[in-house]
């Protein structure tokens, strides 16, 4: 219709123009359009908290991006224009992390990592040679990497929904780091991350690499055949650079939070494939409930956190009793 | 001499973990330190490295083992910790 006006010779130029215009940007109009009806219709079919605020009062969270020129003080210079800054590093900062407070929002209706629009500030260029990025508390910090075994951590864009996770959990389940709350801690960060990844590339869980760092692996890491830090697919690989374990049955207390959260990446994992389509209209709703729809519980046990998921897949989704199975299945699988 | 092991662990990628192929060793005599350094490592073994509990998360932490009298100590203490001699003597490697 659109094309039609576009080149109907009764209107005047600039009315053609205008549904030329138009309809250049319909295509993806209409995909959004779909998309958002799916999410609010998947909203007004589910639960009590953060869903109730589709459309959250206060307004979106403000990106910022400081940049440490190779310090280790943060969170160092503001950067004035990131999102068109000439430095790569501080632009992907910036869009990513947009794009990451884009998928909170609009796939789990939540304003920012603390649900009331919190300022997103990352820092960049972090110390020399940095090989890693973390979650201080306030802010996100990343290094450049070594250029060996790994290279800049803003690259990854799972990495930065990693991080970004941690605050969701700071404000809400406020899982402790440690134990098998560390575990479920750190899980939590890579099954986001990996969801994000693979919202912001509209795929299918077959789709989906499951990786975890793919795009910050340095020559030096690549060459030893090492292609991810971990893979929620297969935590037990040879290609990861940090291999986990796969059944509750290893787990045993004083576990690094990013060896034993490989028993609940795989059921996460298990479970998504198992329900098919997209990780985050079914799997991903019920664990963002599983994170944020209980009281705190810094000390929560797998299986306690393995209960959760079983019974809100019952009630976000009772027609699909499919759904349950599955992240039932998928439980029992690791041996919670 | 008293010569101080320290080794970056944890980060994002689990340095140093079970089964990682990626770990951050190091080691420096406690003397070439400045007075101040050696002091907040004296701190350190004194407190046995523990802080109050932090938010951060994938942060470094860094193990420390020094040997007097014919005793090993260690000790594990977090990044912000740790005197920036310290930080800055490992070399992170794939093995």
């Amino acid at each position: 219709m659109l094309k039609r006006f576009a080149n109907d010779k009764k209107l005047s130029a600039e009315q053609r123009k205008s549904f030329a215009d138009a309809s250049k940007f319909e295509k993806e109009w209409r995909q959004q359009r779909l998309a958002r009806a799916e999410y609010i219709r998947a909203a007004q079919s589910i639960l009590p908290t953060a869903l109730a605020a589709v459309g959250p009062a206060a307004p979106p969270p403000a990106i910022v991006v400081d940049d440490c020129a190779h310090g280790n003080t943060l969170p160092g210079t503001p950067l004035p224009n990131p999102g068109t800054s000439a430095d790569a590093t501080a632009k992907r900062a910036f869009i990513e992390t947009k794009a990451v407070a884009k998928f909170y929002a609009t796939v789990f209706g939540r304003n920012s990592v603390n649900n009331a629009g919190m300022k997103l500030l990352s820092s960049i260029h972090y110390s020399v040679n940095y090989n890693n990025a973390f979650w201080n508390g306030n802010q996100m910090t990343y290094g450049d990497g070594d250029g060996s075994i790994f290279i800049d951590f803003t690259k990854a864009n799972d990495v930065i929904g990693h991080e970004l996770t941690h605050g969701v959990t700071q404000y809400s389940a406020q899982l402790a780091y440690a134990n098998q709350a560390g575990g479920l801690n750190e899980s939590i960060s890579d099954v986001f991350g990996s969801m994000f990844r693979q919202w912001d590339a509209n795929q299918s869980v077959t789709q989906a690499d499951w990786l975890i760092g793919k795009d910050i692996m340095g020559p030096g890491a690549i060459a030893r055949g090492f292609t991810c830090l971990r893979d929620m697919a297969d935590p037990a690989a040879t290609h990861c650079l940090a291999p986990q374990p796969t059944k509750f049955s290893q787990y045993h207390d004083g576990m690094d939070p990013h060896y034993s959260s490989g028993i609940p990446n795989l059921a996460f994992y298990q479970a998504a494939m198992a329900i098919g389509g997209k990780s985050w209209l079914k799997a991903g709703q019920i664990w963002y409930q599983a994170l944020t729809g209980f009281p705190p519980s810094p000390n929560l046990k797998m299986s306690a956190f393995a209960k959760r998921t079983r019974t809100l897949a019952g009630s976000l989704f009772p027609a699909e009793p499919a759904v349950k199975a599955a992240v039932n299945a998928a439980w029992t699988a690791v041996g919670l | 001499m008293a010569l101080l092991h320290v080794e970056r662990i944890g980060g994002l990628a689990g340095f140093g973990g079970a089964g990682a192929h990626v770990r951050s060793l190091g080691q420096l005599d406690l003397d070439t330190l400045s007075a101040e350094e050696q002091r907040a490592v004296e701190n350190l073994f004194q407190s046995k490295g523990k802080s109050k509990a932090t938010p951060i998360r994938d942060g470094f932490s860094y193990r420390i083992s020094r040997t007097t009298s014919g005793r090993t100590e260690t000790i594990e203490a977090s990044e912000s910790t740790v005197p920036k001699s310290l930080t800055q003597c490992v070399k992170d490697e794939l093995v």
